[in-house]
């Protein structure tokens, strides 16, 4: 009697196990076929976490480091920024952690990981830049970001972090664990936003801005003639989001041809036309509330936590705020006071000093490629001087010079 | 802990492998449903779990003490006592703000500002499923419908039982406690019957989640709508409350199958009644008999029908949260019930009301149907003002929206979500036990809809049913 009931509880079981696992099999192949996985979803970051630890290995020069989001990404050039110091006199190694999509949430799970690499190779950056990106951390980027929130903590805790989590809180620790271990990055929120129910999340309704088709066609035809030379010119680099041989940034001017310049410059002109940017513009309204600024206490704290936790790997440290389109980004004066009390909060918890760079002679608004981002050409290559100007002082040794800013 | 999540299966696999595999004697087992349910409940509030069992402890010797009462008079009292715990419990942690808000908004008519202090309490999660279970023990003892049954663990188990304990379906007593008393052991049938409960429930709570967003639109935007936002947010929130709170219950049914108990239907194809009356014949089946059985026949039935509605819904309104809004959906109910009963009785509409012909029985349901959606609107705005509004906007022509996320495509995929899941809830009734019996498409059927189920659910999603 005894036996028949165990044998049928442990049909029961099996046909549990199995069925699950068939049915994660499933689950994996669907979004293996649908491109959702963790390269996909975080690939850049992924790829600039894996050259971290090559670079550690491989690179034993002065380390420059500049970490924050897609604005640092799209607005710093690491190599341009090693041959205006090498102009100078100085020799260091600069790389970009800028990483786009990731609040200050995410960045300080990932600065975790940067930060045990570094100890755990016995390293110490000469120069960290962490920029601020006041859009990042408001409430309406918290909002928007909390359907993403635990796939990508799956990617950025590590395995203890994980383990940590299913001790605290049994429910997210173990949805975390499925999500990494099973799903590769891909939850089911993120399956259902982007892919199944696209039209039954709320969004921004249509604005009513006009599009102009001339523009658009031009531009289809940039696009379809600007990735086939890119990648003719470049094609070690065509699968790398974050490119080792470029530091995590692109390749240099005078490594491009004129004819794929002449490309990048048309598509820059061509993305300012005035309805593209009007469309960005009222994106970042709804996606990040960048007019406003209502920072969100979570992400404010999770940026202070950050610094406190980075500025322990680097000899100098600042934190930096990168330039403002004003032509199109223009904050009332309530916004301002809330950005500058963050930033003076930011400064007394951290001890590091804050440098706003939004207003600079150097770069003009002419020089982005949208209502946020530097372009790569002009935006970045002025920026990037402009910092190593800047930061010259701290990287180039002089007799009895040190740290100006020791931490 | 919530069905459609990692934990759950965690759990559930746990369970299944101590209780099934390592335990063999009845009072271990027993022993065991009662701790695995309070961590269960734990999981969600574990300073929650004294109360529980404190409201089972009281109630199962409440039942000896009216069932061992020498007199009408001691029986009355235990009952009352019982009822005024149970009552009292509830009315406490569910009520007492809602009534003193109430009061003070009441006062400031009269020009009287009156601050009155509110206990903020958090509402456990449950409570007025197991309040009401329990009640229904001590009742059915006193009315003599059943003997007190000497056992406390089985009470207090049967009571915490965790498929059900969360979101019911509220159970009597004599329909669960024999089974705590017996521990059956599962056939594979029964549990293949179970797995494809749990499977259509899986499914309806992912069409639940996904039809929240178009209802959502309606409201909580807060803006003007359009005819066809205000028609698909109704019809995708009668489409989520179902998938949600039917969802729910048929993986509960299917949990508890799988180890071997039997819990009753608790929904039957409710949008497919053809009358406000037969609309509470097939939704929420376990309160609504509940209500009727203890509260309308209570007061006496159908002798003084028109206030013994009235007080059953707006009751019945209020048991699902402690808002007016739930109080005006009762009543709406009570008078839509109430009209039903007085049309029949008139010679004029008693052929419509009798006829059987295909096309009066399209004409009633649609009706009921129409009744119903307005009811939903009342139920889920966020207040009597904003349900007005959207009444309105569901009346008033406004042509097709020029720029909207809610268009002609979601509200055909919304009406296809609430055909759907009532077309499964057919097969599983009519056609369920046929299909459990080709294994080579009821297995890959079943991990297919599972595979579906996770790949696009949401499993952090709560279940609307847990906040009553």
């Amino acid at each position: 009697m005894a036996s028949n009931q165990r044998r049928i509880f442990l049909r029961i079981i099996l046909a549990i196990l199995v069925g699950m696992g068939v049915a994660m099999g499933l689950v994996r192949g669907f979004t293996e076929a649908m491109g959702a996985n963790s390269q996909e979803i975080l690939g850049r970051v992924l790829e600039g976490q894996h050259g971290l630890k090559r670079l550690l290995a491989e690179d034993d020069g002065d380390l420059v480091m500049v970490y924050g989001s897609s604005m640092a990404d799209a607005g710093f050039g690491p190599r341009e920024f090693d041959q205006h110091i090498r102009d100078l006199g100085g020799d260091v190694s600069t790389w970009n952690f800028g990483f786009g999509g990731l609040n200050p949430m995410f960045q300080e799970f990932l600065a975790r990981r940067i930060v045990d690499d570094l100890n755990a190779n016995d390293r110490r950056l000469k120069l960290l830049l962490i920029e601020f990106n006041p859009f990042q951390a408001t409430k309406t980027r918290r909002n928007r970001a909390k359907a993403i929130e635990e796939p990508y903590m799956s990617l950025l805790l590590s395995g203890d972090e994980i383990a940590d989590r299913i001790l605290e809180d049994p429910a997210s620790g173990l949805r975390i664990a499925e999500i990494r271990y099973l799903r590769d990055g891909a939850s089911a929120e993120a399956i259902t936003t982007y892919l199944l129910a696209e039209p039954f999340q709320e969004g921004a309704a249509d604005p009513g801005i006009e599009e102009d088709e001339a523009v658009e066609a031009r531009l289809d035809e940039v696009i379809d003639a600007y990735f086939p030379k890119y990648e003719a010119e470049f094609p070690e680099f065509a699968d790398c989001d974050w490119c080792y041989d470029w530091k995590g940034g692109g390749p240099l001017r005078s490594e491009r041809s004129d004819e794929l310049i002449a490309l990048m410059e048309e598509y820059y002109a061509l993305v300012q036309a005035d309805y593209k940017m009007q469309l960005d513009r009222l994106n970042r309204i709804n996606t990040s509330g960048i007019i406003e600024l209502d920072f969100d206490e979570d992400l404010v704290v999770a940026f202070i936590e950050m610094v406190n936790a980075l500025k322990q790997i680097a000899d100098n440290t600042e934190i930096i705020l990168l330039p403002k389109n004003d032509d199109w980004i223009v904050n009332p004066p309530e916004a301002l006071a809330r950005l500058q009390r963050v930033l003076e909060r930011i400064e007394s918890e951290t001890g590091v000093r804050v440098r706003n760079f939004q207003k600079i002679d150097a770069v003009t608004n002419d020089m982005f490629g949208d209502t946020t981002h530097l372009n790569g050409l002009d935006g970045l290559e002025a920026f990037t001087k402009f910092l190593a100007d800047e930061y010259a002082h701290l990287l180039i040794d002089a007799p009895g010079d040190q740290s100006v800013l020791p931490n | 802990m919530v069905f459609n999540t990692p934990i759950f299966f965690v759990f559930f696999v746990v369970f299944l492998l101590i209780y099934g595999l390592l335990l063999v004697q009845k009072r271990p087992r027993l022993y065991f449903i009662l701790v695995a349910s309070l961590v269960f409940y734990g999981a969600w509030n574990y300073r929650f779990i004294p109360l529980l069992v404190g409201s089972s402890v009281i109630d199962y010797y409440l039942a000896l003490a009216i069932a061992g009462a020498a007199t009408v008079q001691r029986k009355k009292i235990y009952l009352a006592l019982s009822v005024a715990m149970n009552l009292g419990v509830l009315g406490l942690f569910k009520y007492a703000d809602f009534a003193l808000e109430s009061a003070a908004s009441f006062l400031a008519l009269f020009g009287i500002e009156a601050t009155l202090p509110t206990l903020s309490w958090v509402l456990p999660v449950g409570i007025s499923f197991y309040t009401f279970q329990s009640m229904s023990y001590t009742i059915d003892v006193y009315r003599g419908d059943m003997q007190p049954r000497r056992g406390l663990v089985h009470f207090t188990s049967a009571l915490a039982f965790f498929p059900q304990l969360v979101a019911g379906p509220i159970l009597r007593a004599r329909q669960i406690l024999p089974q705590f008393h017996e521990l059956p052991v599962p056939t594979w049938e029964g549990a293949r019957h179970g797995f494809l409960l749990f499977t259509s429930g899986i499914v309806k709570k992912t069409f639940a989640d996904l039809l929240a967003a178009p209802a959502a639109v309606l409201f909580d935007a807060g803006g003007p709508v359009s005819l066809i936002e205000a028609w698909t947010g109704v019809l995708a929130f009668a489409g989520q409350i179902y998938g949600d709170f039917a969802g729910y219950t048929d993986m509960a049914i299917g949990a508890a199958l799988i180890i071997g108990f039997r819990i009753p239907r608790n929904f039957n194809l409710p949008y497919f009644a053809v009358s406000p009356v037969d609309f509470w014949r097939r939704w929420h089946i376990s309160l609504s008999t509940w209500l009727r059985d203890y509260l309308y026949i209570s007061l006496g039935g159908r002798n003084q029908r028109l206030r013994n509605v009235m007080i059953t819904m707006l009751l019945g309104g209020l048991w699902h949260g402690a808002a007016w809004t739930f109080v005006a959906w009762g009543f709406f109910h009570g008078i839509v019930i109430t009209a039903t009963h007085w049309l029949g009785s008139l010679r004029l509409f008693a052929g419509f009301a009798g006829s059987g012909s295909r096309v009066i029985t399209t004409l009633k349901w649609a009706m009921t149907f129409y009744l119903v959606l307005v009811g939903w609107v009342l139920f889920r705005a966020h207040s009597i003002e904003s349900a007005a509004g959207i009444v309105a906007n569901l009346h008033t022509f406004s042509g097709l929206p020029e720029a909207s996320v809610v268009d002609l495509r979601v509200a055909a995929v919304t009406v296809v979500a609430l055909i759907y899941m009532h077309f499964q809830d057919w097969f599983v009734i009519a056609r369920g036990e046929r299909f459990e019996q080709k294994p080579w498409l009821f297995w890959p059927m079943l991990v297919l809809l599972q595979a579906i189920c996770l790949l696009v659910g949401a499993p952090s999603s709560e279940f609307i049913y847990f906040q009553f």
